[in-house]
């Protein structure tokens, strides 16, 4: 066996994010974006500028990469005056939103250090992301309608490659996150696109397996957490591969190893414990714990930056309940590498997770044209926030309750314990 | 330089942007735009601005591989295609006086080897797309200043290693720009002075024409009745005024549009945009240009000069001392904003509303009457050095020295 070259590799990884992840049609514009660092950092260049050939190679007509740059997003928490963090590069929106509005496409790369806002003000820092969810508010709602055919993937950069790996030299630290970046996307294997049809195959049994059960709860009992999540009628199992609603069939996130829904935002009873720490903000939460009561979160608990976690959950109304409940064995390729990535992206495809906010609308039958109003009453939530935070492990059992109150094992141990 | 004076410089560079150049006010909101490597110099950039009141500092990066790789992999058919929304950008931020800040670090071999027709077509749309945020350039601070990108370094200081390079630029840049000086601020104040009392001179005497004499040269510059000369300074309705562009030597005007007659011989290569124009003479009758010869990139200038209608007539007549910094350096720059400062220069094509009396407020027509050329064009070339010789012509038809030997020969 030959070995690939770092540059096959990307090439491969990059026709997989166009051909799979994309699906770039002819004639189609494709804007690459990263809203939380407010365009793509450098460190994506390489990777950008592969999207780009493969995209072309495709029919793409225009790709729009957009540009962005953490140490700005510093100096500005730093140096601006106070009452200046309403201020936001809108224009970016307006070109995403200009997008969406022609059916074209949307890539976010990201590459972000997770300690990119590690020792600045905190109510600066929550300021900027404020005024950041606000400003995305009404891409996030195309997004979760999948109005446009889009996806998210990873760059390997030198500010994050340190941070999952703090004793390696920085060269091959970032190397060392590209190799797992290429292997848990199955571009190391000989025909990527082919081997995510068989991947996307197999998560759609699992998928319609249960969907075809219909249970009305989950129950979680591991170390820590003992959970009730009602699931809402009409709600949907997602996998891998979805319809947008400008008729592309795309992969939304690469890597992915989750079946998923949306669980009623008015049931979810009893306590659930982190089993990884959350990056959010820049900053880490760890070893926490919420409890809920008739949706609402009453409670949370952290070691560390607690008060973080406490301002995530005050955002707004819907930031108090959950959005998003997916499956993920705790064997999966990601989990399987027993290193965290201090990014969701990965984090979320190595366990069992749920999300505080927002609820994807195409997780809920129909979902998509209602108002906001009739999505809550359905038991969809509605946020600024959608943040995905693990609680898989290999002591982790899942039932579903059926509408009749009995138990039958989904997930034991961690593992799948259902015969699709 | 070691890391802690380059750092040093770079941070006193930064302050003279933000203060010369851009005199930024309090609330002000500054707009820049660079490319992907001058990140180091946009950071401190934007830190001083902030330190100076900024509100908002927001920059549109562009990412000079990408560009090229549309023009290799895209269907030529789309590339005259331009999103909206980069106009829109720079139009709300013009119109309410935000300032803008633009970084001249382009490559200068960026699209080597691609096709010149396609790069005439792309260049168009984008003048024509832009054209209308002209009206706004009288309205907000801007500033052009460069970066020294390794790209553009290895093109300057080619042979030796890019670090190397990048350093014997930026040395080059601070050195341009009077970093090196002990307060170069007050070096700044001291220089605007001096150009501001050529521009008087040359305002007051409001000849009706430039006689320009070389080697390869002979050439007259009809001059407006109601011409401007401009130099150092600007003055924008937003009541700031600044130096928008960082180095500059040159005090200019705007030539009459019909009356320009003879020949020129440019004495620097012109970098169009990532295509060099090398070795070329023009010929004037009655204001356009009618003969055109080039050892390189003849056809590019062609079709620059074809693009529309005026791109073949001149917008700007420059004067610049030989013994200017940047002349003196010996460096050639491939970077418009220092070889036109190395050298007296004309442009191709739109002249400046303010280079005229009251343009601002014309209507296209009634500055057309008055002299002045309107094209989506707006290219400069270098045409002085140290044997040119210069005549201003007064209204009785004598001669005045202006400029002997490639420099001043007047007293101010």
């Amino acid at each position: 066996m030959t070995t690939q070259t770092h540059q096959e590799l990307l090439q491969k990884y990059a026709e997989a994010i166009v051909k799979v992840g994309l699906n770039i049609r002819a004639g189609q514009r494709l804007i690459i974006n990263n809203a939380t660092a407010q365009g793509i950092p450098p460190a994506g260049r390489a990777l950008v500028h592969a999207v780009t050939k493969a995209a072309y190679a495709a029919g793409a007509r225009y790709v729009q990469p957009i540009w962005g740059d953490e140490e700005m997003l510093r100096i500005r928490l730093q140096n601006a005056p106070a009452d200046s963090f309403n201020e936001y590069p809108k224009f970016h929106v307006n070109a995403v939103l200009d997008m969406i509005k022609n059916g074209d496409a949307l890539l976010s790369i990201y590459a972000n250090d997770p300690d990119a806002f590690k020792g600045m003000d905190p109510e600066r820092v929550a300021a900027l992301q404020r005024t950041q969810l606000e400003n995305n508010k009404e891409i996030g709602a195309n997004i979760s309608r999948n109005a446009i055919n889009w996806c998210v993937v990873a760059s390997a950069s030198q500010a994050w490659a340190a941070k999952i790996f703090p004793d390696l030299q920085p060269e091959e630290a970032e190397e060392k996150l590209w190799q797992a970046i290429f292997e848990t996307t199955r571009a190391t294997l000989p025909d990527p696109v082919a081997a995510w049809g068989e991947h996307i195959k197999n998560l759609r049994k699992r998928g319609d397996y249960l969907h075809a059960k219909k249970y009305s709860a989950l129950h979680y009992k591991g170390p820590g957490t003992d959970l009730t999540l009602g699931l809402p009628q009409g709600h949907k199992w997602i996998s891998a591969q979805a319809l947008a609603e400008n008729g592309v069939i795309f992969t939304a996130n690469m890597p992915t190893e989750e079946v998923f829904t949306l669980p009623d935002r008015h049931r979810a009873d009893g306590t659930v414990t982190a089993t990884f720490p959350l990056s959010y903000g820049g900053s880490l939460i760890e070893d926490f714990s919420a409890t809920f009561e008739n949706g609402r979160i009453v409670k949370v608990t952290a070691k560390k930056n607690e008060a973080l976690l406490q301002k995530l959950v005050d955002t707004d109304e819907g930031s108090t309940r959950l959005g998003e409940i997916a499956l993920v064995p705790a064997s999966s390729p990601i989990s399987k590498r027993g290193h965290l990535f201090y990014n969701t992206l990965f984090d979320e495809n190595a366990s069992c997770h749920l999300a505080i906010g927002r609820a994807y609308r195409f997780t809920l039958i129909g979902g998509e044209e209602l108002t906001d109003e009739e999505f809550i009453s359905a038991g969809g939530n509605v946020s600024l926030n959608h943040v995905d935070f693990m609680i898989g492990s290999p002591q982790m059992d899942i039932d579903g309750v059926n509408a009749d109150g009995t138990h039958e094992p989904v997930m034991r141990n961690g593992e799948w314990a259902i015969d699709v | 330089m070691y890391p802690q004076e380059f750092d040093e410089l770079l941070s006193k560079y930064a302050d003279v942007i933000v203060h010369i150049g851009l005199s930024i006010r309090k609330d002000q909101i500054l707009s820049i735009r660079g490319i992907l490597e001058d990140a180091p110099l946009i950071r401190k950039v934007t830190a001083s601005a902030y330190k100076a009141g900024a509100k908002y500092v927001d920059v549109l990066w562009n990412d000079e591989p990408s560009s090229r790789l549309r023009f290799e992999h895209a269907d030529p058919e789309s590339i005259t295609y331009l999103p909206d929304w980069i106009f829109q950008r720079f139009e709300e931020y013009m119109k309410n006086g935000e300032a803008e800040l633009a970084i001249a670090s382009t490559d200068p071999d960026l699209f080597t080897g691609i096709d010149s027709d396609l790069l005439a077509k792309s260049r168009k749309a984008r003048m024509l797309k832009f054209e209308p945020l002209r009206k706004y350039d009288n309205i907000s601070n801007w500033c052009v200043v460069a970066s020294a990108a390794p790209s553009w370094a290895k093109k300057v200081f080619p042979g030796i290693p890019t670090e190397e390079a990048q350093d014997k630029l930026w040395k080059a840049i601070f050195k341009a720009c009077r970093i090196d000086t002990p307060d170069p601020v007050a070096a700044w104040q001291s220089h605007t002075d001096r150009l501001t009392k050529y521009k008087d001179y040359l305002n007051n005497k409001c000849y009706t024409a430039l006689h320009y004499q070389a080697l390869g040269t002979d050439l007259t510059i009809g001059l407006p009745e109601k011409q401007v000369w401009s130099g150092a300074q600007e003055s924008f309705k937003n009541g700031i005024t600044c130096t928008v562009n960082i180095p500059t030597e040159e005090v200019f005007t705007a030539p009459h549009k019909d009356k320009v007659n003879g020949y020129v011989k440019a004495t620097l290569p012109l970098n169009l945009g990532g295509t060099l124009i090398e070795d070329f003479t023009v010929t004037f009758e009655n204001g356009r240009a009618v003969q055109l010869t080039a050892k390189k990139g003849e056809s590019d200038l062609r079709k620059l000069i074809e693009m529309d209608e005026n791109a073949s007539r001149l917008g700007e007549a420059a004067l610049v001392r030989d013994s200017s910094p940047i002349k003196q350096s010996g460096i050639l720059f491939y970077n418009t904003l220092f070889d036109e400062n190395a050298s007296c220069h004309i442009a191709f094509g739109n002249a400046y509303r303010t280079s005229i009396v009251g343009g601002a407020d014309m209507t296209d027509e009634e500055f057309a009457t008055a002299g002045g050329n309107k094209s989506l064009v707006h290219t400069d070339f270098m045409i002085g050095s140290d044997k040119m010789d210069i005549d201003g012509i007064k209204v009785d038809g004598t001669h005045e020295p202006v400029m002997r030997n490639g420099e001043w020969a007047i007293d101010v």
